[in-house]
């Protein structure tokens, strides 16, 4: 006997309910084993204890009954949202998740063969479908924000060195401050207007390719002055 | 004969004024005899490469049939520094840094005359440049903000020509796998060849104004007008030519 089967057959000794070769087999392990000894000892003096305190501890003519009256009398006077919870049906993905999976081997086989293909099937018409085989370029949204990332840290390199510059300008000659600034302003107007062509159509290379040659132009101008 | 002498009022009011005319004309000779002329020769093998950074002014450079370099300089302003410098094969004026701290230092028009083999690097932040009658491995000319570029009779490997407002104008031969650049915002590009020439080309100007002329060919590729990419015979030199809002225009020789 092992010592689960000894500790339920515990409870039909205490309870008076087993029958006698149980009750042999049962002692013969209580004997050998001290912790089903400790066990029923437990028990015992659990039971004899509640003997005891009859008066004041006496447990319920139906237990079965009683919990169920209370359960009752909870339900009715809670409102009916709390009830339908307790009484709702168990969701699909509940009893999906709760539920035991035992396949044997040529099912779980089965079952990895359909996964693979269905996998197989659904990205060989997706690539026909959307755009042929080969890497998917980027989605628009991702290259036009990239794109305007690009131009937005240039900018910024560009107007630190033209907070640089504005210190300098005051050591320059007249002639030389008049051509800088029609430079800058010439490119200026440039890089805006390239800046428009692109907010209108976000993937016009040429605008892109320009408005980058532009902006280092700008740039190459204004390290060129910084020093003078 | 009755001669009416001019009240005393006129006549010192005329005397002031002369002494003014005679006091301007005096300062302006100044200014003329205040320009300093600088003017040297220095000894230079056939492939000397000339390195020139000007602030403003004019530069030339031509060739001549002397293994020796010719420096002809106008400054404007006095105590300008001008220092020449020879480094092995390399000949260098830079003025930005032979006056570090002086500030704005006025214009130094330049005139070198160099060996016909000479590579050529020139700057400037402002004033026009003039190249003309080289056959080197490279002409780079360079205007920051304001000036015409005009490179004569080059033959070279590399020719870049860049400036933001001005024309550039190149008159010469690509050489097989050669690579040329021209760049401006604001300004014509005018590039007179060989009709024989070849060479791949790609051109963009926003202004969709590019002319292409006897060498247009039906290989070219064109985005709406904006932007030519093709090759003209077999495209043994790349070209790049970018314009913003001007001109751009091939010429046969």
């Amino acid at each position: 006997m092992n010592c689960e089967t000894c500790q339920e057959l515990i409870h039909d000794l205490i309870d008076g309910s087993i029958n006698e070769r149980d009750e042999f087999t049962l002692n013969t392990h209580l004997k050998e084993c001290l912790d089903c000894h400790s066990v029923r000892q437990d028990l015992a003096s659990i039971m004899g204890f509640c003997r005891t305190q009859r008066g004041q501890y006496e447990a319920p003519p139906n237990e079965q009954a009683m919990w169920l009256r209370i359960r009752n009398v909870i339900e009715a006077e809670l409102p009916g949202k709390v009830v339908s919870n307790t009484e709702s049906k168990p969701t699909f993905l509940g009893r999906l998740m709760g539920r035991t999976w035992e396949l044997t081997l040529p099912q779980l086989a089965a079952s990895t063969v359909a996964i693979v293909l269905l996998v197989s099937l659904s990205t060989v018409v997706g690539l026909r479908r959307f755009g042929g085989y080969g890497v998917q370029p980027n989605p628009p949204q991702v290259e036009a924000s990239n794109i305007n990332e690009r131009i937005f840290q240039r900018q910024q390199v560009i107007d630190y060195w033209k907070q640089r510059i504005e210190l300098n300008k005051a050591h320059w000659s007249a002639e030389n401050r008049a051509k800088f600034e029609r430079s800058l302003r010439s490119l200026d107007e440039t890089i805006q207007i390239l800046k428009d062509d692109l907010n209108r159509n976000p993937h016009d290379d040429i605008s892109y390719e320009m408005l980058t040659v532009s902006m280092d132009s700008q740039l190459t101008l204004l390290r060129d002055y910084v020093d003078l | 004969m009755k001669t009416r002498f001019l009240p005393w009022r006129s006549s010192s009011r005329a005397g002031v004024l002369a002494v003014g005319a005679i006091l301007a004309i005096t300062a302006a000779s100044f200014s003329v005899t205040a320009q300093q002329r600088l003017s040297k020769r220095y000894p230079a093998g056939q492939n000397v490469r000339i390195e020139l950074r000007n602030i403003s002014g004019t530069i030339i450079v031509e060739s001549w049939n002397k293994n020796e370099i010719r420096l002809s300089a106008t400054i404007e302003s006095k105590g300008t520094n001008v220092t020449p410098r020879q480094i092995n094969e390399s000949f260098v004026i830079d003025v930005m840094s032979d006056n570090r701290g002086r500030g704005d230092v006025g214009d130094i028009n330049f005139k070198l005359q160099v060996p016909v083999n000479s590579s050529i690097d020139l700057e400037t932040r402002r004033g026009d440049i003039k190249v003309a009658d080289i056959r080197s491995g490279l002409v780079r000319a360079h205007v920051s903000s304001e000036g015409d570029i005009e490179l004569t009779n080059v033959s070279a490997l590399h020719v870049i020509a860049q400036n933001v407002i001005g024309n550039i104008f190149f008159d010469g031969e690509f050489s097989r796998g050669g690579t040329y650049e021209f760049k401006s915002n604001k300004g014509d590009i005018t590039i007179r060849i060989p009709g024989d020439s070849d060479f791949r080309l790609v051109a963009a100007s926003p202004a969709r104004r590019i002319a292409l002329n006897d060498f247009w060919n039906n290989n070219f590729k064109t985005q709406d007008g904006r932007k030519y990419v093709g090759d003209v015979g077999d495209g043994r030199s790349s070209v790049s030519v970018t314009n913003f809002s001007g001109q751009i225009t091939f010429m046969r020789r």
